[in-house]
């Protein structure tokens, strides 16, 4: 009962609160193609586009999930529900992770369909680079409780990252790009910490 | 006063102080780092001359090698796309190559033979060779496959004037989706570059110390840099600043005041773009005194660090301002932020391969990304001094309109465009 | 004790500011209005009452639950904020179905009700429209709505009158009468006249503390004496206002009939000791608990 309730809720919120941002990532999809060439390409040069367009497709889609309350009304009367607010955004992060890891998956598919070297490895590397940008700007925009605060951050660490690379160290998005040939496991922890920590914060200290 | 309460509202942001953070991180990373040591008297760089025989020679050779293969390296928006073209379009591509060597479509057949006589005569091991008949389809088809092609003595029509040449080139970069090898302002960057002899290196240097006064050079790095950021991290707080009003419930409030809408709107705009300006001015502040440390003794002018980033920087600032302005008060934030950030990366990322004088009459971005090459800039100067200008104006036109807008909502003459919903632009007829 | 809500000692902080000071208060079954101005604490104390804020210490319990069991509390209680807002894309009765989904009513259950309380708010011509097209009184009476959904042991409603037009207020005030029959319903407002309709008891508050509380009558009891009528000429007005706290002015031919509040018999020639109304009562009270108030400036 209280799941078909839930699935209820995520429906609900996917049709009227995000099909805008799930649009805007499956455009950048479609985009792809145009900006980038995608193939015959080797490990490395495949990387390229997957490096970049996966973190813009987890920034489109991750920033925007505490989007629909940042009307302090709507968040009262939503959050005066027995049904606790941060599991609802913990779906809604759900939702934007499985579309996420779906749009790289199709890039992937795509470029493998026409011959280019996608391995897992790099397809994992894409995946954490989404991931961890995308929680970039979902801790960001928990935090600043505005999603602009949240593109913000997130659009300017991708713009530090082309510009910085490997001087970011563990947290740099574009390793394969730059032929290095394993998956950059921070990526995947810094992404674990930022939702934790965001989701803590708005259970804890923003509900005060 | 209006003005000083706007500025207070805006330091009280969030988003003004990402913004600093962000710029001071471009700041320190970038340029400060770089700032850090002299500028060498030896760079071993390059120099361009421009040889029109070489470049018309060396393009012509590179042309028919990626021709062959139909395989052309382009770099539209700075990332690598391998672009092949289809029948009717290579069909151009070789009109083009005939009336550039002066040759028909059988002299093009016989290059394109002894093109492979001389490649089956060099050593490749391991590649088979099976060729269907020698006709230049097929001879194409063999080499879209092999990857080492290149043409070494190709040359130009010797009545080819450099004028037609450009022309050309100019249409087979549009052919091939630009950002090709053959866009008109890489072709000088790509084929008529040598390397700097020390005599060269020490030239540059002079003119660096002694026209540049040092500080200017510096500017013009300083200022490359920084009009990354602001080409579209303004667009956040102004945006952010617009739509406070309409979250916080007090467009009403504020609507039923007096004061002009044309008055209200340009106080918000400069409050912001002054605002936004002042951690620049520390930045500059920062560079000038690191320049006198590091280029202790030696004269340089005082002035430069801080006039030339202004004009170079503040109509950045301005645009990403004024266009977050207008577009969430006719539209949204979201549509701002998107408009302000594919265009600034577009012109990031189509820039030409020469990051030194990038600078068009229209680019929103202008880059230099080089503490020489004053000729280089100066060649360009009265695009670039255009180029300002017109943004500056362009901006204070948007608004102009942002007003105008803000005036009609405060009449309640207009609420907005909204792309979907009752009444919305993109609303499918029922 | 399963019929109220008793609040002891309880104090709330924003940060280092106190914002409720030793809240005490004790309220049952029937309508319970919370007056005072804005800014007196009213929201913040309804707030934490719905389990959105928390307290820093003291002790609630909500109809025999502690306030700290915040999903026990939020099925018992529905909270309606005071400018009721929702996904402005999502249409009326897809908004109502959402909450009720939200507060975890199965679909069938969900369905009917959504039927009855949108007939109930008289919005079920209204149903297809979009939250963002709903005037204040239709979105103000969907709040209402959505939070009878899931049966409320505890209704508590912020300034659900400000900003309606006099028909929708009174309209407004009855619905939440009918709903105060079976439960607590707790309303906050600055208006006088609204507690006066509605509610048997009342408790004002200022600066984040409870000044008092009991019935409108015993309210009216304490004001007994310290209201009076004046005839009172045009230019000396201004005086008036500045020497008394003035409730009301009528205006005659050539002079003012004036309500004003005085601790004593105000040094005035015909000054008149009338009977309490309950504005003139809210007045008193604020006055005689040395808070600072300033009448007729509007």
């Amino acid at each position: 009962m209280v799941s078909s309730c839930l699935a209820k809720v995520v429906c609900s919120d996917v049709r009227h609160n995000f099909l805008l941002h799930y649009l805007a990532a499956i455009i950048a999809l479609a985009v792809t193609p145009i900006i980038f060439g995608l193939s015959e390409l080797n490990e490395k040069m495949a990387a390229q586009p997957l490096e970049i367009m996966s973190p813009i497709f987890g920034m489109l889609l991750m920033t925007p999930i505490f989007m629909p309350e940042q009307n302090e009304s709507i968040s009262d009367v939503v959050r005066s529900k027995k049904t606790s607010h941060i599991l609802v955004c913990f779906l809604r992060l759900l939702c934007s992770l499985l579309l996420t890891i779906a749009l790289v998956g199709i890039l992937a598919l795509y470029m493998r369909y026409n011959d280019s070297k996608v391995t897992a490895r790099l397809f994992a590397g894409a995946i954490g680079g989404a991931l961890a940008l995308g929680s970039l700007g979902f801790f960001s925009s928990a935090v600043g409780d505005n999603a602009v605060i949240g593109y913000m951050v997130s659009a300017s660490y991708l713009l530090m990252n082309m510009i910085l690379r490997e001087k970011l160290w563990i947290f740099d998005m574009f390793s394969f790009s730059e032929g290095k040939t394993e998956i950059n496991s921070w990526l995947y922890l810094s992404a674990l910490v930022l939702i934790v920590l965001a989701l803590l914060f708005r259970k804890y200290i923003k509900s005060n | 006063m209006l003005f000083f309460k706007e500025c207070k509202k805006i330091l009280r942001s969030l988003s003004f102080w990402i913004f600093f953070v962000i710029t001071a991180l471009m700041f320190f990373t970038q340029y400060f780092n770089d700032g850090k040591f002299r500028a060498s008297e030896y760079t071993g760089g390059y120099k361009i001359v421009e040889n029109h025989e070489q470049i018309m020679n060396e393009a012509i050779n590179t042309l028919m090698g990626e021709y062959t293969s139909n395989n052309y390296v382009c770099y539209p928006y700075g990332f690598y796309k391998a672009v092949s073209l289809k029948e009717k379009k290579k069909e151009k591509v070789e009109i083009y190559i005939q009336e550039m060597m002066g040759v028909d479509h059988n002299g093009i057949e016989d290059i394109l033979e002894s093109h492979l006589q001389e490649w089956l005569n060099t050593d490749h091991e391991g590649i088979e060779v099976y060729l269907e008949s020698t006709s230049s389809d097929s001879i194409m088809d063999f080499f879209s496959q092999c990857p080492e092609n290149r043409f070494d003595d190709l040359t130009v029509k010797s009545d080819l004037t450099y004028e037609r040449f450009t022309e050309i080139m100019g249409e087979i970069d549009d052919i091939l989706g630009g950002g090709s090898d053959f866009a008109v302002d890489a072709l000088v960057f790509n084929y008529s570059r040598v390397d700097m002899t020390d005599e060269d290196s020490l030239k540059q240097y002079e003119a660096f110390i002694k026209y540049d006064r040092i500080t200017y050079a510096l500017a013009r790095l300083f200022s490359d840099y920084m009009g990354i950021d602001l080409a579209f991290l303004p667009v956040f707080v102004s945006a952010v600043f617009v739509a406070a009003d309409r979250r916080r419930r007090m467009s009403e409030l504020v609507y039923s005041r007096s004061i002009s809408s044309f008055k209200l709107v340009f106080t918000r705009y400069a409050a912001l773009v002054v605002t936004m300006f002042i951690p620049i001015i520390v930045f500059m502040m920062i560079a000038f005194i690191q320049a006198k440390v590091v280029y202790s003794g030696e004269k340089m002018s005082m002035s430069a660090m801080f006039t030339l980033p202004t004009f170079w920087l503040l109509p950045n600032i301005m645009v990403a301002t004024a266009s977050g302005m207008l577009l969430t008060e006719v539209f949204s934030a979201g549509i701002a932020i998107a408009f302000q950030c594919v265009w600034a990366f577009r012109c990031l990322m189509s820039g030409s391969v020469a990051l030194a004088g990038d600078i068009g009459k229209f680019d929103l971005i202008c880059r230099h990304n080089s503490t020489f090459d004053r000729d280089i800039f100066m060649q360009c100067f009265n695009d670039f001094v255009f180029n300002r200008i017109f943004f500056m104006v362009i901006s204070l036109l948007a608004v102009c309109i942002a007003a105008y807008v803000y005036d009609l909502k405060r009449g309640g003459k207009f609420n907005g465009f909204k792309l979907f919903g009752e009444g919305g632009l993109l609303r499918r007829k029922a | 004790m399963e019929n109220s809500i008793v609040i002891k000692n309880m104090n709330k902080y924003y940060g280092k500011k106190q914002a409720l000071f030793n809240i005490d208060l004790t309220i049952e079954k029937g309508m319970f209005g919370l007056l005072g101005r804005n800014g007196a604490g009213k929201t913040t104390l309804m707030k934490t009452l719905a389990a959105l804020h928390k307290k820093k210490n003291g002790e609630i319990t909500v109809c025999g639950i502690p306030i700290e069991k915040e999903k026990e509390i939020r099925t018992i209680t529905g909270y309606l904020p005071q400018e009721f807002s929702m996904y402005p894309n999502m249409k009326t009765d897809e908004a109502l179905d959402y909450l009720g989904a939200l507060s975890g009513i199965p679909k069938e259950e969900r369905k009917k009700r959504v039927e009855a309380l949108l007939n109930k708010v008289n919005l079920t011509q209204h149903r297809h429209k979009k939250i963002k097209e709903l005037s204040g009184g239709m979105k103000r009476r969907l709040g209402i709505a959505q939070a009878l959904l899931h049966e409320p042991k505890v209704l508590i409603v912020d300034e659900p009158t400000a900003g309606l037009d006099p028909e929708e207020r009174i309209r407004f005030r009855n619905l939440l009468c009918e709903v105060a029959e079976q439960r607590i319903v707790i309303l906050s407002t600055h208006i006088v006249a609204d507690i006066e309709a509605s509610c048997e008891q009342l408790a004002i508050m200022d600066s984040g503390k409870i000044l008092w509380k009991g019935s409108v009558s015993q309210l009216l009891e304490k004001a007994k004496g310290h209201i009076y009528t004046v005839n009172v000429e045009k230019q000396f007005m201004a005086q008036i206002k500045k020497e008394y706290i003035v409730t009301g002015i009528l205006p005659q031919n050539e002079y003012n009939t004036v309500r004003i509040v005085s601790d004593a018999e105000p040094d005035l020639p015909n000054a008149v000791l009338s009977d309490p109304d309950l504005e003139g009562a809210y007045m008193y009270c604020l006055h005689s608990n040395g808070c600072e108030v300033k009448g007729g400036d509007e």
